[in-house]
C-alpha cells in the first residue's frame, strides 16, 4: 500500500482505538490497585489515588492462592515439555520423512482439534478416576497435552519444512542418525519456531480452565484458574482482590507474551485451529 | 498434505529404509498419548452415551446397553432444544461482531504507521487473556452497582442506559457475547491481516491511476480477493465459539436461570451436575455435530488450497 501521508494521524487513530479496546484491562488492574472501600462506589474513580496494595495482600493471604499458582506453573511447565518431546518428533517426522499414512496423521491432527473441551473432559473425567490418574499432576499434564500438542505440530511443520533439506542429507551421509540431525542440525537452526510453540503451549495450559475444574476440581493440584472461579462464588463482592488475582494470573500471559511477542505472533498466522 | 510416494532409492535403498524406519518412531509416542487421552476418550464417550451409566456404577459394575434411549431423552429435553437456540444465537452473533471489528480493525493496521507492530501487539493480549480471567474481568466491568460500563453511561448522562446487564435474563446472553466478541477480535484481525498483505500493491495503484476512489478499490479490489480468507477466518471462528465454554460458565454459569445455558454449559450441567453420564455423554455426541461439519468444510478448503497454491 502507499505511503500514508500523515502517518502520525493513523498512529493517533490506531492508538485510540487501542486504548479504547484496552480499557477492560486498566480497569482490572486499576481495580486492584484501588483502596477496598473506594472500589463499589457509583462514580469509580479513572484514577486511582492513593494507590494501594492492600489487595494483593488480601489476595495473597486468601488460603490457597499460592499454592494454586504453583500448581498452575508446575502443570504449564510439563506441558511445555510434554508438547516440545513429543510435538517436535513428530512434527519433524511428518515435514520430512516420507512416510506412508503421513498425510492421514496430518489429517487427524486438523481433526484432533475440533472437538469441545467438554466433550473431552467427561469421558476423561470416567477413565482417570478408574486409572487413578485424577487429582494428579500427571493426568492433567496429559488432558492439557491433547490440547497443546496438534496444535503445535501443526505450527511447527511448516517451519520445519521450511529448513533447506541440504544440511540434513549430509550429516546423514555422514552417518548421523535421525535423532541427530533433529538435534544437533534441525533444531538449533528453528530455534524461533520451537520457541513460538512453547510459548503458545505454555500460554494455552496456564489458561486452562475446564480440565482442571473436572479432573483437578477441589484438590491439591487445582490450577489457579480453578481458583479464581471459586473466589467469584465464595467472595462474590470483593471485587478488589479478585482483579488483584486476575491480575497475577494475567502477568506470567503477559511476560511470556511480550519475551516472545514476534515468534509467537508469527506462530499464530502459521495457522491451526485453537483448542 | 505430504504426497505419499516412496523416496527414489537410486543406490540408497537402505538409509532411505532406515530414515522411514526411525521416522515411524518418531510420531510413534505423541500418537500414543493422543490416542490415549484423546480417541480412546471421545470412542468411550460414544460408548457411554448408548449405555446407562450412574454414579454407583461409574467405577466399574453392570452397565447396561439402553441403545438410544439417552439420545431420545435429549432430544425430548426443552432444555436441549433451548440450548441449541442459544448457542446459535451466541455463535452467530459472536461471530458478525468480531469478523467486522477484526476486519475494520486490519484495514487500518494494513497501513504502515509509527508504533503499528507495538500497538498491535497490545490488542493481541485481548485474546491471550485467560478465558477465566476475562469473564471475572467482564463479570466486574458488567457490574450492576460499579461496573464501569454502568458507570460510564452515568458519566455522560445516559442513566436510562445502566442495566443489570448478566442478572438479567434479556440481556445476560448480550453481556456474554459482549465479552466473548471482545476475546475475538483480535484474532480475527490478526489473520484477516495476513490476507490483506497478500494482495498486490500495484493493483491498488492501478485502480487509482485508473480514477477509482477509496471505497470503490475497498468493493472492487479488496471485498473479493479477501473472500477466501474470511471464508477461512469465519470456519475457524464457527468451530471454537461454538465450544466457548470458559467464559460463559465464569460469567453466569448458565444462568440466570437458563438464559446463557449454551450447549457446552448444557452438556456440563448433564454431566457433571446432575450426574447422568449417558445422557450428558449423548447430549456431547451431538454438541460434536457443528464442529466437525464445520472442520470437514475448513480441511477441504486446506486441501485444495494446497493443491492449488502449492505447498502449503
Amino acid at each position: 500500500m502507499r505511503p500514508p501521508r500523515h502517518p502520525w494521524l493513523l498512529t493517533l487513530l490506531a492508538g485510540v482505538t487501542t486504548a479504547v479496546f484496552l480499557l477492560p484491562v486498566y480497569w482490572m488492574a486499576k481495580t486492584g490497585l484501588t483502596e477496598p472501600d473506594r472500589i463499589l462506589t457509583p462514580s469509580p474513580q479513572w484514577v486511582p489515588t492513593p494507590l494501594t496494595g492492600e489487595n494483593f495482600d488480601t489476595a495473597l493471604g486468601y488460603e490457597g492462592l499460592t499454592r494454586a499458582l504453583l500448581n498452575s506453573l508446575v502443570i504449564a511447565g510439563g506441558v511445555v515439555a510434554l508438547t516440545l518431546l513429543l510435538g517436535l518428533p513428530l512434527g519433524y517426522a511428518l515435514a520430512r520423512v516420507r512416510m506412508r499414512g503421513s498425510g492421514t496423521m496430518v489429517f487427524a491432527l486438523l481433526v484432533a482439534q475440533l472437538p469441545p473441551a467438554i466433550v473431552l473432559a467427561a469421558p476423561l473425567f470416567i477413565l482417570e478416576r478408574r486409572a487413578g490418574l485424577d487429582d494428579t499432576y500427571l493426568g492433567l499434564i496429559a488432558a492439557d497435552t491433547t490440547l497443546t500438542l496438534p496444535f503445535t505440530v501443526i505450527v511447527l511443520r511448516p517451519v520445519l519444512r521450511a529448513f533447506p533439506p541440504e544440511l540434513e542429507e549430509a550429516a546423514l551421509v555422514d552417518g548421523c542418525g535421525l535423532p541427530g540431525v533433529l538435534l544437533r542440525v534441525v533444531l538449533p537452526l528453528t530455534v524461533p519456531g520451537v520457541v513460538a510453540a512453547a510459548g503458545l503451549s505454555f500460554l494455552l495450559a496456564w489458561g486452562e480452565f475446564l480440565f482442571g475444574l473436572t479432573l483437578a476440581g477441589d484438590s491439591d493440584v487445582q490450577p489457579v484458574t480453578v481458583l479464581l472461579n471459586a473466589f467469584i462464588g465464595q467472595h462474590g463482592t470483593a471485587w478488589g482482590a479478585l482483579m488483584a488475582t486476575a491480575t497475577l494470573i494475567s502477568l506470567p500471559v503477559v511476560c511470556v507474551f511480550a519475551l516472545f511477542q514476534r515468534f509467537i505472533v508469527g506462530g499464530l498466522t502459521a495457522g491451526g485451529v485453537r483448542g | 498434505m505430504t504426497p505419499d510416494h516412496r523416496s527414489p532409492a537410486n543406490g540408497h535403498r537402505s538409509p532411505a529404509a532406515r530414515r522411514r524406519r526411525q521416522g515411524y518412531l518418531f510420531c510413534l509416542p505423541g500418537l500414543v498419548l493422543l490416542a490415549l487421552f484423546l480417541a480412546y476418550p471421545l470412542f468411550y464417550n460414544l460408548w457411554t452415551s448408548v449405555h446407562e451409566v450412574q454414579l454407583s456404577t461409574l467405577l466399574g459394575g453392570p452397565q447396561r446397553f439402553n441403545g438410544l434411549a439417552n439420545y431420545r431423552a435429549v432430544v425430548s429435553d426443552p432444555g436441549f432444544w433451548h440450548s441449541v437456540r442459544l448457542s446459535v444465537v451466541f455463535t452467530l452473533g459472536s461471530l458478525l461482531f468480531q469478523f467486522t471489528l477484526g476486519f475494520a480493525l486490519a484495514l487500518l493496521f494494513a497501513r504502515p504507521f509509527p508504533l503499528n507492530g507495538l500497538l498491535r501487539s497490545l490488542l493481541l493480549i485481548a485474546w491471550l487473556l485467560p478465558p477465566v480471567v476475562s469473564g471475572t474481568l467482564f463479570r466486574w466491568l458488567l457490574d450492576a452497582e460499579s461496573g464501569a460500563y454502568n458507570a460510564l453511561l452515568r458519566a455522560v448522562g445516559l442513566d436510562t442506559l445502566t442495566h443489570d446487564w448478566l442478572t438479567d435474563p434479556g440481556t445476560a446472553l448480550a453481556g456474554v457475547m459482549f465479552a466473548n466478541i471482545w476475546v475475538g477480535v483480535p484474532f480475527n484481525m490478526l489473520l484477516l491481516l495476513v490476507g490483506l498483505h497478500t494482495i498486490d500493491p500495484e493493483l491498488y495503484e492501478a485502480a487509482a491511476i485508473d480514477g477509482a476512489g477509496a471505497w470503490q478499490r475497498f468493493r472492487r479490489i479488496t471485498l473479493p480477493l479477501m473472500r477466501p480468507v474470511s471464508v477461512t477466518v469465519l470456519l475457524l471462528g464457527l468451530i471454537y465459539t461454538f465450544k466457548v465454554f470458559d467464559t460463559i460458565f465464569v460469567m453466569t454459569g448458565g444462568g440466570p436461570v437458563d438464559a446463557t445455558r449454551v450447549l457446552s454449559l448444557y452438556v456440563y450441567e448433564v454431566f457433571f451436575a446432575f450426574f447422568r453420564f449417558g445422557r450428558g455423554s449423548a447430549a456431547g455426541v451431538l454438541l460434536l455435530v457443528v464442529p466437525l461439519l464445520a472442520g470437514a468444510l475448513y480441511v477441504h478448503r486446506l486441501r485444495k488450497e494446497t493443491v492449488e497454491g502449492g505447498p502449503a
